[in-house]
């Protein structure tokens, strides 16, 4: 027999019961179909590709949350305009930045340590202007911003890395797929170098072991590969627009091993192989387990906009 | 009066520190104000430019407005409008303040002649082709003493302030002193801490300028100044304003002669110097009877100027042409000296040190910091002129910035593209420094930074085999001369820092054919 108390007791519990599983399956059944781990998407429409690839891979929401301190490194290293494809795509920066403010960031902050004077740079990429205007905030990284710390890599120990990027929730990379004289090819791994100050002409005697001990290092939540534009010759600056050919496609992932490889795949003949596992420092990324080189496998989206 | 002309000095001064201030990069490749103001105005610098490289630029006419002025009006340009003097001045009050209440008090009228033996000297080796003006020019002499001596100095004293402050992690400070950085870096202060050769005895020499207004206020304008000396020349018949005198109402106190900024005389009546008088209406305007007036006359006037004797003006004339040929002898006329790269737009060495008046916009506009002063590279007669020092800072391949502030146009004007084709030097590499060819290393900095177009540095590829035996691509750079531009990234980028393993030097230079080896 069921006393009264009894009954109420079950019917709080039941009511209680029922409610949480709603709340949680909210948060299990996304908003769109299942969420790949690797979005590419491919259009004329630069903002809509980024806005695609990262919604392929779950929507910024799945990678920022409410409140947080977030990093964003596009690669802002050089005095060349955004047609040059030296430096990331200003259009891809400001609206990754706005999608990091839709996901209800507290700050965002956009930064690189530059190879060419960061005044010019800034500039001459149209980044600044691009991500200010989008609400983030454009520092130069100063000498006093850098603060000694060990990285715990294979060849890199003690290091002087950028304060802001090191205390940040989140670190989003937005790096763009260029040409590179010594390594090939600069990717999302290489792309945070711009993190770190010191002797960074050092690390080229030993580049694949110093970029994965970068990415294991920071370990940034999401990459996104800007390739509206690649440069196929004469990186990672460029010399003439003939080294230039426009891609119009953007890649998202948080395995930046995945982005790498992807990356390779899109050079053609103009680099010396396309099987990821040919570069060192993919190689070296998946002996450490960082990541697949399969970047096309389990989980892959693709979407075409047009 | 005396107030207006106060007001006057401060507004020039505060005019020439803005200006000072805005000699950098601002985010806009053309400067847009005009920095070098001060100096197209400045009359020496035309007249001894143009004496020396025996060309008449358009730019030189605005001098021609202060030359107009001075005939008029006396040394105004001195009293109201010079940095220098107004600097001078500021100093010299303290000295004002303590001297002792006697009329010849801090005044030294022999040494008044001084000032006209340097003009004639500077304008006569300018004639035999020694443009030495800009040395002791007072807006040269200030800007080049702020730019390479005072500027570092307080950028760092101003910075190592912040930067403690900073560093002390308690709260309020550090954001507090981050504020304050963040508000003063790029407006007051330079966007990088700026490091110049000679920092030390330019500032030395400014500082002893100025320690003179302790023993005579305004010691440099009343007995040194070259350009004080021309315009007290031109400004002889001062016709609008004469000061003179009342005997009948002086009561001999001597006053005005203390408070002569210059050191002009007007007590006793009729020993006023007009050569002397800086235009400041100090004596005016402290007569406790009213006795000095200062008004317009087309009488002759100046009866107290300095009797300059005809043998030391021709014995000062002699000095200067004997010195030429010894100043212009040297080993720097004999074989370029290999550190001697000039900013792209200079022009051939001979025209560009005749040219060049040692001001150092260039240098305080140089986004890299790698243009700095000469010591013995080109020689006496090239001391001070601009070089680039790529280990210090390279030519950045966008930028023309000292191109557009050069005051006489001894690095011409000239369009970005034009510059970006300017060789003003080769880089050369030194096989048995570099890492790739002596330690069997891949390395690839300098070709990464090469900016120039088509890539003067490229990679010699080669199969080898590093210490653990394992296969590798060794990328072994070399450059092409017919594209280098001896911009110095290469040099300045190089691992290798302390003597770099590829390094720019200024053979093949566009400016000289006989230079031009490949």
């Amino acid at each position: 027999m069921t006393s009264r108390r009894d009954f109420l007791r079950i019917l709080a519990a039941g009511a209680a019961g029922a409610m949480l599983p709603v709340r949680r399956l909210g948060a299990l059944v996304p908003p769109h179909p299942p969420a790949a781990t690797f979005g590419v998407a491919r259009g004329t429409d630069t903002a809509a590709i980024v806005r695609k690839a990262v919604e392929l891979v779950g929507g910024m929401g799945s990678f920022v949350d409410k409140g947080d301190v977030v990093f964003v490194k596009p690669n802002i290293s050089w005095d060349k305009k955004p047609e040059q494809a030296a430096t990331t795509n200003p259009v891809v920066v400001e609206t990754v930045v706005k999608m990091v403010t839709e996901a209800g960031a507290k700050k965002i902050v956009v930064a690189d340590n530059t190879c060419n004077d960061a005044r010019r740079t800034y500039k001459r990429s149209g980044i600044k202007e691009a991500a200010e205007g989008a609400g983030a905030k454009v520092p130069f990284m100063e000498k006093r911003g850098f603060v000694s710390t060990n990285i715990c890599g294979s060849v890199m120990s003690d290091w002087k890395v950028y304060r802001e990027a090191m205390e940040a929730d989140k670190i989003i990379n937005v790096p763009i797929a260029k040409h590179h004289g010594l390594s090939d090819v600069t990717l999302s791994m290489k792309n945070l170098m711009g993190l770190i100050g010191g002797r960074r002409d050092l690390l080229h005697q030993n580049l694949p072991e110093c970029v994965v001990d970068l990415a294991a290092y920071f370990k940034p939540t999401l990459n996104i590969l800007d390739s509206v534009r690649l440069l196929k010759a004469n990186g990672p600056q460029g010399s003439t627009l003939k080294d230039v050919v426009e891609l119009n496609t953007v890649a998202a992932s948080a395995d930046p091993v995945r982005i790498d490889a992807f990356g390779i795949s899109l050079f053609g003949d103009t680099i010396f192989s396309n099987d990821p596992e040919a570069f060192p420092h993919i190689e070296e990324a998946v002996k450490r387990g960082l990541g697949r080189s399969d970047f096309s496998g389990e989980g892959y989206m693709e979407a075409n906009l047009g | 009066m005396k107030n207006l002309r106060r007001f006057s000095q401060i507004l020039f001064l505060a005019l020439f520190f803005f200006l000072f201030i805005q000699t950098e990069y601002k985010g806009s490749d053309e400067l847009g104000l005009p920095v070098k103001f001060f100096l197209d105005f400045d009359p020496l610098i035309a007249l001894s430019t143009m004496l020396a490289t025996h060309t008449v630029k358009a730019v030189f006419l605005f001098s021609l407005i202060t030359i107009v002025v001075t005939v008029f009006f006396g040394r105004v340009f001195c009293g109201w409008v010079c940095p220098l003097g107004t600097l001078n001045t500021i100093v010299g009050w303290f000295r004002m303040r303590r001297g002792r209440p006697t009329p010849n008090d801090g005044r030294f009228p022999r040494l008044r002649p001084v000032k006209y033996f340097i003009l004639v000297f500077i304008l006569v080796a300018a004639v035999f082709g020694w443009n030495a003006a800009g040395i002791l020019d007072p807006i040269s002499l200030t800007i080049r003493s702020l730019a390479i001596g005072y500027n570092p100095g307080v950028n760092r004293i101003v910075r190592s302030i912040l930067e403690t402050a900073y560093a002390i992690d308690v709260p309020g400070i550090s954001p507090a002193a981050d504020a304050v950085y963040s508000a003063m870096v790029g407006t007051v202060l330079a966007f990088e801490q700026p490091v110049f050769r000679q920092m030390i005895p330019i500032a030395l020499i400014f500082s002893v300028i100025l320690g003179l207004n302790l023993l005579a206020p305004r010691f440099w304008c009343r007995y040194l100044c070259p350009l004080g000396a021309m315009l007290g020349i031109i400004g002889t018949r001062q016709m609008m304003a004469r000061v003179d005198v009342n005997s009948e109402k002086c009561v001999s106190c001597g006053t005005c002669n203390r408070t002569c900024q210059g050191d002009a005389t007007p007590f006793p009546p009729g020993q006023w110097a007009s050569r002397e008088c800086l235009v400041c209406w100090n004596c005016r305007d402290v007569c406790p009877c009213t006795a000095v007036s200062i008004h317009p006359t087309m009488r002759k006037t100046g009866e107290g100027n300095v009797d300059l004797e005809r043998r030391w003006l021709l014995s000062t004339g002699a000095a200067a042409l004997l010195s030429v040929p010894i100043v212009t002898l040297g080993e720097h006329r004999e074989r370029v000296h290999p550190e001697l790269i000039r900013p792209p737009g200079a022009l051939p060495e001979k025209d560009f040190v005749k040219t060049c008046v040692k001001c150092g916009e260039c240098m305080k506009v140089c986004l890299t910091n790698g243009l700095q002063p000469t010591l013995h590279q080109a020689g006496l007669e090239g001391l001070w002129t601009p070089i680039l020092v790529p280990k210090l800072g390279y030519c950045e391949y966008h930028c023309n910035l000292c191109t557009q502030v050069c005051p006489t146009g001894a690095i011409q004007k000239i369009s970005l593209k034009k510059k970006q084709k300017t060789k003003i030097g080769l880089a050369t590499l030194d096989r048995s420094r570099c890492i790739p060819y002596t330690y069997n290393r891949n390395c690839g900095v300098c070709e990464e930074h090469c900016p120039a177009q088509g890539k003067a540095i490229r990679f010699e590829e080669e199969e080898s085999v590093d210490r653990r035996g394992r296969p590798f691509v060794l990328k072994k750079p070399y450059v092409i001369p017919q594209i280098c531009i001896g911009c110095g990234i290469c040099e300045n980028k190089c691992p290798v820092v302390d003597i770099p393993a590829i390094r720019i030097s200024p053979i093949n230079e566009s400016r000289h054919d006989a230079r031009l080896y490949l």
